[in-house]
């Protein structure tokens, strides 16, 4: 029993290690961050010092002034001025729409791959994985290229609409760029959960619901689409969250407007040197991301309840 | 036998590297044939090392990054190196080319009588275009007016990008005010982000990055940006045949500078090769050879005899002396200066 007990800690103990080095300390370093002042030369405001005698450290934070190392001002900032929340808003609609953008396009490839033939199914699911051999940046890069005005597709559309005598429209540096290259960067991970999921679906299931009298469409959305859940879930999971944090997308495909949530944390890091600034966005950041999935978790509970 | 020669060889790189130059520079900011006239002079060997942006070489040097002889920093960052005690004050009587050095590039705000610091090159922020556009348009780039005033920029809709960075928009958009570059008065900065803000929907993009690919593609026919990259941009448009070239000129209400200089390190390992390295870079035609490779202004006098004829007569590059009057470094903002600027930056970013 202990033997087992023990085995079991070597083996979790590794990765559980790593998630404390690497995510739980640094999280707490940085909520701990919101709470303190921006140093002079960027970063944080130092709580030590170094003795110039001695050369030892020395604490210069105590009881009596903390109120000089600690503050609320960097949260108040947050919640003092509409265009913080408005930026929230904007970004979980960008990543919202990208989710459902990813959903109805991988969704029926997600199928077909699942439905071919073991042979094709790994090529195409090969096929579905290779874009990440290349960098994610040269990609986007090449987004760009083919937004651009002077592209084949951008002249191509423009003379389309020029027919209809719609005014051209210059699709580089835009929300649309925006949105195309989101979608773009995130679709692999919504086909490949979605996939793994509907691969496991039993053909015999949609052969009773034919048999019972259901159509294509009552097939889908009382069988297939049920059954899916998981893995549709899954899914928003990978791309939602990541889609929301983004900065180099909108900072080489958006136009003026087109900044997100992930771009102001970025701002503060670097361009700003505000830390304190940039981990309380960070930290709400996350809070409303821990918010939703739980909504959701608690939503998702209740439906099952109800059936 | 060969094993010994092996041996032999290593040994005599191990009796070679006894000399060795550290420079902490920027990329790309060097000759490397003005580095091997060096290294042979020297009779020893120059390993470079680079950073891209004055945050990181901060923030190396704060981490205690060790074993460097020479940093090349932008004047706003002088300061924290010297009061950080990262620098060492320069021995002028090593450095006989000392007196090459324009004077109007001399005593600055940041190493007053240039006790730590050599001007090396320098930048300016300016206006580059699309010469054959802007003419068809019959518009005028010597004023800040081109990127800011709504008026001549429904004409350029679409073709303009400016700089995604707070200190270098706002300092355009200050001076095209009439203000300082460096004024930190509330108001004129309230004024200078109304200005932002009425053009920002003219604007293409905030653009650092690319902006140099655009303007030689034809996608962007106005950007505000750096003098070094506008000189590039205009060096592929060239390359690549294209029907237009990249023009750049200074703004008449002024123009921010951003003077690098050669500073040697506390602790540097070889303090004599880099006063010797400092020496020969101060020399006219070794300092030509950066400028003619990548357009950079030059704060050498004995330079410009070396310099390319059609590189010389670029103003950006050699300012005269009523050009110079309005160049104005910007200082490093601190404290609570930064964070209101921030604030304001972050404003007229979300701004619709």
């Amino acid at each position: 029993m202990k033997s087992k007990s023990l085995a079991k800690w070597l083996i979790s103990g590794p990765p559980l290690l790593y998630l404390l080095l690497f995510f739980a300390i640094p999280s707490l370093i940085m909520a701990f961050a919101a709470f303190r002042f921006p140093g002079d030369y960027g970063g944080l405001m130092p709580l030590t010092t170094a003795n110039p005698d001695t050369g030892a450290t020395e604490l210069l934070i105590n009881f009596g002034n903390w109120r000089d190392f600690l503050t609320l001002e960097n949260f108040q900032r947050f919640f003092d001025e509409p265009i913080y929340f408005e930026l929230f808003v904007k970004s979980f609609w960008y990543a919202g729409l990208t989710t459902v953008i990813c959903i109805v396009l991988a969704y029926p490839l997600a199928w077909l791959i699942a439905r071919s033939p073991r042979k094709t199914r790994d090529l195409l699911v090969l096929l579905v994985i290779l874009p990440f051999w290349s960098n994610f940046l040269i990609r986007v890069y090449a987004w760009m290229i083919i937004l651009g005005p002077q592209s084949y597709f951008s002249r191509a559309l423009n003379s389309v609409l020029a027919v209809f005598g719609v005014e051209p429209v210059s699709l580089l540096f835009s929300q649309f760029a925006v949105i195309v290259g989101l979608v773009y960067v995130h679709l692999p991970f919504m086909v490949l959960p979605l996939y793994a999921n509907l691969e496991k679906h039993d053909m015999a299931l949609l052969d009773a619901a034919q048999d019972l009298g259901a159509n294509a469409w009552q097939r889908f959305w009382k069988v297939t689409w049920p059954l899916s859940l998981p893995g549709v879930w899954a899914g928003t999971a990978l791309v939602f969250i990541p889609a929301l944090g983004m900065f180099a997308i909108p900072d080489l495909l958006g136009g003026t407007n087109s900044m997100m949530i992930g771009n102001l944390i970025k701002q503060q890091y670097l361009d700003s040197r505000d830390w304190p600034f940039g981990s309380v966005l960070s930290i709400m950041l996350t809070f409303t991301v821990l918010l939703l999935a739980a909504l959701a978790a608690w939503a998702g509970s209740r439906g099952k309840d109800k059936r | 036998m060969k094993k010994l020669l092996l041996a032999l060889s290593l040994f005599a790189g191990l009796a070679q590297a006894e000399d060795v130059l550290h420079v902490y520079n920027w990329n790309n900011y060097i000759a490397p044939e003005t580095v091997k006239r060096f290294e042979k002079e020297c009779k020893c060997r120059v390993v470079q090392d680079y950073y891209g942006a004055m945050e990181e070489m901060l923030a190396k040097m704060s981490a205690g990054a060790k074993g460097y002889d020479i940093v090349v920093p932008t004047g706003f960052a002088i300061p924290p190196l010297v009061k950080q005690g990262m620098v060492s004050p320069l021995d002028k009587s090593k450095l006989p080319n000392f007196k090459n050095v324009n004077p109007s590039f001399l005593n600055t705000q940041f190493d007053k009588g240039n006790q730590y610091s050599v001007p090396y090159a320098f930048t300016t922020t300016l206006v580059g275009y699309n010469d054959k556009k802007i003419k068809e348009l019959g518009l005028d780039t010597s004023s800040w007016a081109i990127i800011f005033d709504p008026k001549i920029l429904t004409k350029i809709k679409g073709k303009v990008t400016v700089l995604d960075d707070s200190r270098e928009l706002f300092a355009a958009a200050l001076m095209y005010n009439g203000y300082s570059a460096n004024s930190t008065n509330p108001a004129e900065w309230k004024k200078a982000a109304e200005t932002i803000k009425q053009a920002k929907p003219y604007w293409a993009a905030f653009n650092t990055q690319s902006y140099i690919k655009e303007l030689t593609v034809g996608n962007i026919w106005v950007a505000h940006g750096y003098s070094n990259d506008m000189f590039q941009a205009n060096q592929d448009a060239k390359a690549a045949k294209r029907p237009f070239g990249i023009a750049y000129g200074l703004q008449k209400e002024g123009n921010t500078l951003s003077l690098d200089n050669m500073m040697v390190l506390k602790g540097a390992p070889r303090p004599d090769l880099a006063h010797r390295f400092i020496n020969f870079m101060l020399d006219g035609k070794n300092s030509s050879e950066l400028t003619n490779m990548i357009g950079s202004g030059n704060p050498n006098s004995a330079a410009a005899q070396f310099v390319q004829p059609d590189i010389k007569k670029i103003s950006a590059v050699f300012p005269d002396a009523q050009a110079m009057k309005k160049l104005q470094q910007l200082n490093a903002l601190e404290g609570k200066q930064l964070r209101d600027l921030n604030r304001l930056w972050t404003e007229v970013k979300t701004a619709k």
